[in-house]
C-alpha cells in the first residue's frame, strides 16, 4: 500500500538557522500520526510546509501520487489537505457558521457575478454550504453558537470552529496544531473522542500536539523531532521506552551523545 | 426579485421610500441635483468598500476610475458618435480593464505600498488626462457631452435613472457581501493564511475585488459626464479621491449600508458648507477639504469601526440588555410565586 502523505528529507532554513533537518516520515490511510518534540524541535515549521503555508528549503513532499512541492498553497485544501492553527486564524467579524462555510469554498463554485445578481445556482450552493457547515458544528457541539459573531467565542469553542471549518471540505489529510492547547481534561477527552471517529470516517490526521495523555490514547504511531531532525519513530508503547527520546525531553547526557 | 429584496427586510425598505419620496418632498430642481451628484458618489463608495471594507486593500486612487469611466463615454459620443448607452457600457469595461492592469501588477502589494501606488495611479491618470489633450480637450475639459435620451433628460427622470443604478449596485453589493465571494473576500481581509488554507486564491480574488469597484467607478464616471455635459479633469484628482475614502471610513468600511450612508452624509456637509459660505464671508474655497480631513481624522481617533457598524453593535447590545433585563424578571417572578 502507498503511503497517502510521504515526506522526503523534508529541510527548511530560516536565515543561517536550519529549522527542519532533512526529515522523512509517513501518514498512511486513515491512520492519526502524531509529531512531537520539545519547544522548538520544528514541528510547526514541518506542519506549515506539509500545509503549504512556506515551501521547504529541500526535500519532497507527495500526497498521493501527487508531488506537493510547487503547488500554491491554495491548492492543497482542494486537493485534500486542510489545517487548523496552533494560534487561531478565525475570521472574527463573520458568524460562526459563516466561518465553517468559509471552509466549503473549494466544495463550490459560484462565481463573482452569480452571487451578487443572487442567481439560482448561487442561492442552492449557499443552502449547501449552510446544511453542511450545520452538520459539522453539530458534529463538534457548538449547533447553539452558530449565529453568535466568531470574536466572542471563548478559545476552547474557536478550536472546535476551526476543525469543522476544516473538515467541511472533506479532506483526506487533516492538520492540527496543538489542538489541545488552552483545553481542560475533559475538553481534551472530548476532541480525542472526535479525532478517532474523524479517523473512522476515513481522513488520516497528522498532529501536532504536546498534550502526551491525548497522544499516547489516539497516535497509531509517533514521530520525535529534536532540533529539527526526527530522533525517533515508532508505536506509543515503543516511544515512550526510547531513551533518545527521554534525553530530549529532559535534556540529559545521551542527547549529546546521539547528536555527536 | 422578491427573494432578492426580502432578505435585506427593513433596511431596505426605509431605503426605497426616501429614495423614492426624495424628489417630492424636496421639490426644488436644485436638490435633486444634489441627490444626482450623491448618487453617483454613492455607486462610487460602494464599490471601493468592496475592496477596502471587504478584502481590505486600501485604494487612494478611486477617482482615477471615474474619471476614466467619464471621458472614455464623454470622447466616445461626443467624438465617434456612440449613443449614450453605448458610452455607458464602455464607460464600464474600459476603466474594468484598467483596474484589471493595474491590479495585476500591484497584486502582491499590502499595506503601505497599495495606498502609494493607487494614489500614484490617480495622480498618472489625473495628468494623462489633462496632457491628452487632442482626445480630451486637456485643461479646457470637454463641452457638448448628449444627455441620456432612453430615460428622458429632465432632472427628475436623471434623479430616478440614478438612484435606480444605486439600487443595483447596493444589491448586487449586499448578495455579494453574503455569498461565496464575499465571504472569501472577509476572510482574505482577516487571515490571508487562513483563507489560503480554505482554498482561497488570494490573489485572484482580490484582483477581483479591485476590478469591481473599478468598474462601479467607471459607470458613476460615465453617469457624470452625460448628467453634466461638461467635463474638464479637476475633479478626477486625488481631492476627490480622498472624499470618496472619507465616505467608506466615515459610514463604517465593513457596511456596505455604510459606504451609502457615508456618501449621504459627505454629501449633506458639502452643502451645509455651500449655504454657510454665502452667509459666512471667508469660507471660500477649499474649505471643504479641511472639514473632511478633519472628520477623517476624528473617526479615525474615536470611531475607528465607522458611524453604522458602531449604531448596529449599540442597537445589538441594547437588546440583549433589555432580552436579559426580561429574563431576568421572569425568573423573579417565577420565584416570588
Amino acid at each position: 500500500m502507498t503511503a497517502l502523505l510521504e515526506v522526503q528529507q523534508l529541510t527548511r532554513d530560516f536565515g543561517g538557522v536550519r529549522a527542519v533537518n532533512s526529515v522523512d516520515f509517513q501518514v498512511q490511510q486513515g491512520e492519526i500520526l502524531a509529531l512531537i518534540g520539545p519547544n522548538g524541535a520544528g514541528k510547526s515549521t514541518v506542519l506549515n510546509m506539509v500545509s503549504g503555508v512556506i515551501p521547504p528549503s529541500k526535500g519532497e513532499i507527495r500526497f498521493g501520487s501527487q508531488t506537493m512541492t510547487r503547488v500554491p498553497g491554495y491548492e492543497y485544501a482542494k486537493i485534500g489537505i486542510t489545517r487548523t492553527f496552533q494560534n487561531l486564524q478565525t475570521f472574527d467579524d463573520m458568524t460562526v457558521l459563516e466561518n465553517v462555510m468559509v471552509g466549503m469554498h473549494t466544495k463550490t463554485g459560484s462565481s463573482l457575478f452569480s452571487c451578487g445578481m443572487s442567481l439560482a445556482s448561487a442561492r442552492r450552493e449557499e443552502r449547501l454550504m449552510q446544511e453542511r457547515a450545520r452538520e459539522w458544528l453539530e458534529r463538534v457541539g457548538l449547533s447553539a453558537l452558530s449565529s453568535a459573531q466568531a470574536g466572542s467565542l471563548p478559545y476552547g469553542k474557536l478550536r472546535l470552529m476551526e476543525i469543522a471549518r476544516a473538515m467541511v471540505a472533506e479532506p483526506r489529510l487533516l492538520l492540527l496544531d496543538e489542538p489541545a492547547a488552552g483545553l481542560n481534561h475533559t475538553e481534551t477527552a472530548e476532541m480525542s473522542l472526535m479525532f478517532q471517529q474523524i479517523r473512522q470516517s476515513g481522513t488520516a490526521i497528522l498532529l501536532v500536539e504536546h498534550d502526551m495523555d491525548m497522544i499516547m490514547t489516539i497516535a497509531d504511531r509517533i514521530v520525535v523531532l529534536d532540533q529539527g531532525s526526527k530522533i525517533a519513530e515508532g508505536t506509543p508503547r515503543e516511544i515512550q521506552e526510547n531513551p533518545r527520546v527521554i534525553a530530549a525531553y529532559l535534556g540529559g547526557e545521551e542527547q549529546e551523545d546521539s547528536r555527536g | 426579485m422578491k427573494q432578492l429584496i426580502g432578505k435585506w427586510g427593513k433596511g431596505l425598505g426605509i431605503y426605497l421610500v426616501i429614495m423614492i419620496l426624495f424628489p417630492f418632498v424636496m421639490p426644488d430642481e436644485y436638490y435633486r441635483s444634489v441627490g444626482i451628484i450623491i448618487g453617483l458618489h454613492a455607486i462610487v463608495s460602494i464599490g471601493l468598500c468592496l475592496v477596502m471594507g471587504l478584502a481590505g486593500q486600501v485604494s487612494l486612487g478611486q477617482a482615477a476610475f471615474w474619471g476614466i469611466g467619464a471621458y472614455t463615454s464623454a470622447v466616445l459620443t461626443t467624438e465617434f458618435g456612440l449613443t449614450p448607452l453605448l458610452g455607458l457600457i464602455a464607460s464600464a469595461i474600459v476603466p474594468a480593464l484598467f483596474a484589471f492592469i493595474l491590479g495585476r501588477a500591484i497584486a502582491g502589494l499590502q499595506g503601505y505600498y497599495l495606498a502609494m501606488a493607487t494614489l500614484a495611479f490617480g495622480y498618472i491618470v489625473q495628468i494623462g488626462i489633462s496632457e491628452w489633450e487632442p482626445v480630451t480637450g486637456g485643461a479646457n475639459g470637454m463641452i457638448s457631452i448628449p444627455k441620456i435620451g432612453f430615460f428622458g433628460d429632465s432632472e427628475l427622470s436623471m434623479y430616478y435613472l440614478i438612484w435606480g443604478i444605486v439600487t443595483c449596485v447596493l444589491l448586487f453589493s449586499l448578495n455579494l457581501m453574503h455569498s461565496r465571494v464575499g465571504r472569501a473576500f472577509r476572510a482574505i481581509h482577516k487571515s490571508e493564511i487562513a483563507a489560503t488554507s480554505m482554498g482561497i486564491d488570494v490573489r485572484k480574488f482580490k484582483l477581483n475585488a479591485f476590478v469591481v469597484s473599478g468598474m462601479f467607478a467607471g459607470v458613476s464616471g460615465g453617469l457624470y459626464a452625460h448628467y453634466m455635459g461638461i467635463l474638464d479633469p479637476q475633479p478626477f484628482g486625488m481631492h476627490e479621491s480622498t472624499k470618496f475614502l472619507t465616505m467608506v471610513v466615515v459610514g463604517g468600511m465593513t457596511s456596505i449600508w455604510g459606504a451609502l450612508i457615508g456618501a449621504l452624509l459627505i454629501g449633506f456637509i458639502s452643502e451645509g458648507l455651500v449655504l454657510l459660505s454665502e452667509v459666512v464671508p471667508g469660507l471660500q474655497g477649499d474649505v471643504d477639504t479641511i472639514v473632511f480631513g478633519a472628520i477623517l481624522v476624528l473617526i479615525i481617533m474615536f470611531m475607528p469601526e465607522g458611524l453604522v457598524p458602531r449604531v448596529r453593535s449599540m442597537y445589538e447590545r441594547g437588546r440583549t440588555k433589555k432580552a436579559a433585563a426580561q429574563t431576568g424578571q421572569r425568573m423573579e417572578r417565577k420565584a416570588a410565586s
